[in-house]
């Protein structure tokens, strides 16, 4: 039985969670630094979808946090003669323009230039994009040619992305970044679309979703990834078959919880965030409104933290805000 | 021998040995999002790993200086991949890399780059072995692991040697075993068994479809509420293209409120086992499973979809109402349209 009546979705306490963290995080996040910019989008976020961005933060604070994230656009590096290391190994020897993480690696003499060191990120441009967005960027300084050459080399063979041009992981995740970052620069040149969805395809497991790489168990997250980017590219989701899409549907809504919410992987527990990637999922479907909607709001609700955040399970602590705005997200929608 | 704590060793501002290196303070032009309140012992590290970088030196200290930070910041992705430029430089045994991998790997088992090192490093030694056993030794941790199973597909896949394959089957089912609800289990298992190409032995593929079926229908027998089973169910029924309609005498005593009853239990039907006794039937999944054979079987038998599709909505699996009454008016669809 649900409660009659729900807990409120305490809009302001979780504002104030997101401001909290943006203005600074303790030594015991410094695993966060690696991943700054998708933080920082999902505190923007949180702070947009609830309405909350412009009272809780002041001008010169967005136009800062702006010039912050511009200052993270890295350039290829331009070549001279004698440089005969690995960036001269790829016809012409650059790899574009993009965002990195963060300024951990940065010092007081750093070029806009990476080094190899601190190279642009795919997932990191993506949020960085994102962000920009959200603080309303006029976007005049986005290097567009070199964003697309950086996409570029990022793609493998398989049709998967690095996510960085020299290495790093390739997965629906840094898939579904660059079919996102394709889309807002309304340009597919920075990619093979065909051989991009032939990878998707082969990330499909028998249960109906997807998992993170090819023979990968179906997970939520890189379910949604998978279906986003196949709606991005195709808007009808033309690989797939009437049959696969109910096969997917089903598994999607097999993963609501008796408690209402959703989870991850089949006989796994629930999770907050899964109310998003497993919802969304169904969203791109056309099939939101399969599931049981006031179950998962009461789950969600039961998942806040008195403070502010939304944990991941009811009674936890909510730590800092991976996933919070979507879960936000899907319960104001 | 003891490793002393972090904390007893001295800044490496402090330490003689490092006092060639020039050491390099983070820089942000303007006030950052998130700033990170970093302890004394990471921003003297990470001062000490930009100078480095700088200069490119490439030595032994190097090691032990990015060990230090991946310590600190197992997410510290320059520090790794500086780690392992610096060990292919140097040459470095990579075998003692690994050990100390086993130990970061278990203590930061949801960090992407430990396992990123880990393939990178097992590609250079090409040798595969070892890492089956140490990859069970994590799942002893944490069973369900993303990346762990990943890896293991990974090694399995990438090394492709027949004596790495030879235990695999075995050891799904010792972890099916400990948990018959494991679906990464039961998703290996699958892997194993249909994606990763035909072994020798393998060939008769029938039948490794009605090994598979069989296999699936005891774990089923024992715990009958797992979807984890019936998806492994379904997904070789697909895979094999066997219509749902031949597991129907297996399912139907599943789908059931109660057990049948007058069945003398020595007979063991091995093609169609039981429930076992103190299953909570009906179970959910099987009436699900018997409304999919009433739907393809189509004309008069959708009626009786639509009835257990009903018992669904309405009593066994509420949650899901709104699903049960799509498929019942996506079947009336297409009904409809088969009548025009």
């Amino acid at each position: 039985m649900l409660p009659t009546s729900l807990p409120l979705l305490s809009k302001g306490g979780h504002a104030t969670h997101c401001k909290r963290c943006l203005s600074g995080l303790p030594s015991s996040q410094v695993d966060i630094d690696p991943a700054k910019l998708a933080l920082s989008f999902y505190c923007l976020g949180s702070l947009d979808v609830s309405g909350e961005l412009e009272k809780k933060t002041r001008d010169w604070e967005r136009e800062q946090w702006r010039e912050w994230i511009w200052s993270q656009q890295t350039r290829e590096p331009v070549l001279k003669s004698k440089c005969v290391g690995e960036l001269s190994q790829s016809p012409g020897g650059h790899y574009g323009t993009g965002f990195r993480a963060s300024s951990y690696m940065t010092t007081k003499h750093s070029t806009e230039e990476y080094s190899g060191h601190d190279n642009p990120q795919i997932i990191m441009t993506y949020t960085a994009l994102l962000s920009l967005s959200i603080l309303r960027d006029d976007f005049s300084r986005l290097d567009r040619k070199g964003l697309l050459k950086f996409l570029r080399s990022c793609q493998n063979i398989d049709g998967s992305f690095s996510s960085e041009p020299l290495g790093g992981d390739s997965d629906l995740r840094t898939t579904f970044c660059a079919f996102a970052i394709s889309t807002m620069l309304d340009d597919w040149s920075g990619m093979d679309v065909a051989n991009a969805l032939q990878f998707i395809c082969s990330c499909r497991s028998y249960e109906g979703g997807y998992g993170q790489s090819p023979f990968g168990e179906a997970l939520g997250g890189t379910t949604y990834c998978a279906l986003a980017a196949l709606q991005l590219a195709t808007k009808q989701l033309d690989p797939l078959s009437l049959q696969d899409r109910q096969k997917t549907i089903r598994w999607l809504v097999q993963n609501q919880a008796s408690n209402g919410g959703f989870s991850g992987r089949t006989n796994k527990d629930a999770d907050a965030c899964y109310c998003f990637w497993c919802g969304a999922s169904l969203h791109v479907l056309n099939a939101g409104d399969l599931i049981d909607k006031a179950a998962m709001t009461s789950f969600i609700a039961s998942c806040q933290f008195k403070y502010g955040g939304i944990a991941k399970i009811p009674g936890e602590h909510p730590g800092t805000p991976f996933s919070n705005p979507l879960t936000l997200q899907q319960t104001l929608s | 021998m003891n490793i002393p704590a972090e904390e007893e060793k001295p800044l490496y501002s402090q330490r003689p040995e490092w006092a060639d290196v020039v050491p390099l303070e983070q820089y942000e032009n303007v006030a950052p999002l998130a700033p990170i309140f970093y302890t004394d012992e990471y921003k003297d590290a990470t001062n000490y790993f930009r100078g480095i970088v700088k200069s490119g030196e490439m030595s032994p200290r190097v090691l032990e200086l990015t060990e230090n930070i991946i310590r600190q910041n197992p997410g510290h992705y320059s520090a790794w991949q500086y780690r392992y430029k610096t060990l292919m430089a140097l040459k470095s045994p990579l075998d003692d890399e690994l050990q100390l991998m086993d130990e970061l790997a278990i203590k930061h088992l949801k960090t992407y780059q430990v396992w990123h090192h880990r393939k990178l490093l097992v590609q250079q030694t090409r040798n595969p072995g070892p890492e089956l056993e140490f990859i069970a030794n994590s799942l002893q941790v944490d069973m369900k692991n993303y990346h762990t199973w990943s890896y293991r597909q990974w090694i399995l896949a990438n090394f492709n040697d027949d004596a790495l394959w030879s235990h695999e089957l075995d050891f799904v089912e010792s972890m099916l075993e400990s948990d018959v609800r494991n679906n990464s289990a039961w998703h290996h298992r699958f892997f194993v068994a249909f994606q990763s190409g035909v072994r020798n032995g393998d060939e008769d593929r029938d039948a490794i479809d009605r090994r598979e079926l069989a296999f699936v229908k005891e774990r089923i027998a024992i715990a009958p509420n797992n979807a984890s089973a019936w998806n492994y169910l379904r997904g070789v029924l697909d895979h094999a293209k066997i219509p749902y309609s031949e597991l129907q005498a297996f399912v139907l005593p599943y789908s059931l409120p109660q057990p049948p009853l007058g069945t003398p239990p020595e007979v063991v039907d091995l093609e169609s086992p039981l429930p076992s006794k103190d299953s909570q039937l009906p179970c959910v999944a099987a009436v699900e499973f018997m409304a999919d054979i009433h739907e393809a079987a189509g004309g008069g038998d959708l009626v009786k979809a639509t009835e257990l599709w009903k018992s669904l909505a309405n009593e066994h699996d509420t949650i899901r109402k709104r699903y049960w009454e799509y498929r019942i008016a996506e079947s009336l669809k297409t009904r409809s349209a088969g009548d025009g």
